[in-house]
């Protein structure tokens, strides 16, 4: 059984959003430490958002490039105002949508994965095969592509959300969309990931955790 | 509380605090659909927890480093510093290839003149103390009403708005020219219009002397820090408008 903390209703499991780092004011003489506080956060979340990590790093290169043009350009007062993470997800999202949409179809190269090598053991696995030896990173190469057949704005609103760790409003910043909408739209990727993924959910969750119900009695 | 509702609620729910939360649970105890439902929500969410963090590789940062040296080298800021002049304060930025904006203090606020000339320049301005050479050079223009224009620069401008500066620096301090007569400079004679845009968009005012260019009939049009103030330097240049009807007093050329 996985080591990993069983998730269920209540007060056992919460959305953790990683601190914001802050910064004293962002601008072009700060910009290499913004560089080292967020490449590996951008890095992941466009990882997620392409599987593919030539283009994640790519775009990470762009967006930052972007960014610094975009603050190099901005009064004193624009930048102590600028809420510098959801704008950096935001250019990141942006440089994806136009990378993943010059560039169809969508190569979903399935390198995204901490440890390719462990994949090419998995080739053989079938549905057929007995539950204890499936690899765990088999199970993850699932889930990736679950993500990857969302569309792309739902996959934007779900990675933000349960990779990210981000919270409703900070998300309809980063999207530019009403909270409603932003809910909605989470709320769609994970009906979505539910029917693709189905029965093999019930294999990556641990299976001893007690519903919502139970918890409550 | 109907099941479509409670399973809108689940995400909600996650952030612990939702005053529906009791009714939620409520619904829950007595429908296993939703429980279902809120069972295989809280696995999709779980399964995305787990996919992997991958890091950069080492080479990400300098990458990025790199990246933005090479392309946006021109984005660099500037410095800026404040001269005294005889027509008041003037704000100068400069970089090390030159003088790149001259503003005329019209009593704004520092913080709306800066950020104009920022968007004007499109990159940032770093507060400075001003070399000799900068102050020399503004004073020497209130001297002499000539510039030293290797002391200028103007390579971020696009090559029309350059030509028309070099064509505009041309004029005699004391006289003016028109529009027209920078467009026909230009080999473009109809190009008044545009040679008045390139003009109003001048960022180094006084040293490309902009405020030399009138318009057709002699009239000092329009300057960008007003033109009582075009009229003021025009005057310490020695340059007369006699009264109302300028045009009859020195037709341009």
């Amino acid at each position: 059984m996985s080591a990993l903390a069983a998730p269920f209703i209540g007060d056992h499991y919460r959305v953790t959003a990683p601190a914001t780092v802050s910064h004293p004011v962002p601008g072009p003489e700060t910009f290499e430490s913004i560089v080292d506080d967020y490449q590996r956060r951008l890095y992941g979340f466009a990882l997620r958002m392409t599987g593919n990590r030539e283009d994640a790093e790519e775009i990470v290169q762009d967006a930052f490039v972007r960014a610094y043009r975009a603050l190099a350009k901005m009064d004193p007062q624009q930048r102590a105002e600028l809420r510098l993470q959801p704008w950096l997800y935001t250019i990141t999202l942006n440089v994806t949508r136009n990378r993943l949409r010059s560039k169809r179809p969508t190569n979903v190269a399935l390198d995204a994965l901490a440890d390719p090598d462990a994949l090419l053991n998995e080739t053989q696995e079938g549905p057929d095969q007995p539950e204890h030896i499936v690899d765990r990173a088999a199970d993850m190469v699932l889930v990736e592509q679950a993500l990857l057949q969302l569309p792309m704005h739902l996959r934007a609103a779900a990675t933000l959300r349960f990779i990210e760790g981000r919270s409703h409003p900070e998300i309809a910043e980063i999207l530019n969309q009403p909270i409603g909408t932003v809910k909605s739209h989470v709320h769609r990727a994970v009906r979505i990931l539910r029917r693709i993924l189905g029965p093999q959910v019930g294999r990556i969750v641990p299976s001893d955790r007690p519903s919502a119900a139970e918890e409550e009695e | 509380m109907r099941c479509c509702d409670v399973e809108r609620l689940w995400d909600e729910m996650r952030e612990g605090v939702e005053p529906q939360r009791e009714h939620v649970l409520a619904h829950l105890r007595g429908c296993p659909e939703c429980q279902e439902i809120y069972r295989e929500n809280e696995g999709i969410a779980y399964c995305l927890t787990c996919l992997p963090l991958v890091d950069p590789p080492q080479s990400l940062v300098p990458k990025i480093l790199d990246h933005i040296k090479a392309t946006v080298k021109i984005a660099a800021p500037d410095s800026i510093t404040r001269v005294e002049s005889p027509i008041g304060r003037l704000y100068v930025a400069f970089r090390h290839t030159g003088i790149t904006a001259v503003a005329v203090d019209r009593g704004e606020d520092e913080e709306l003149v800066l950020a104009k000339l920022q968007r004007r320049l499109g990159r940032g301005l770093i507060p400075s103390q001003a070399p000799q050479w900068v102050t020399d050079t503004v004073t020497a223009f209130f001297r002499t009403h000539h510039s030293d224009l290797d002391k200028v620069d103007i390579s971020e401008l696009t090559p029309f708005e350059q030509s028309a500066l070099r064509a505009a620096a041309t004029i005699p301090p004391g006289e003016v020219r028109s529009y027209g007569w920078i467009a026909e400079k230009l080999g473009q004679p109809t190009a008044a219009r545009a040679v008045g845009r390139a003009m109003a968009r001048n960022p180094v005012a006084l040293l490309y002397p902009c405020h030399r260019v009138v318009d057709a009939t002699g009239a000092l049009h329009q300057y960008a820090y007003g033109v009582e103030v075009k009229a003021r330097i025009l005057a310490l240049e020695g340059y007369q408008s006699k009264g109302a009807t300028p045009q009859a007093a020195r037709p341009p050329r």
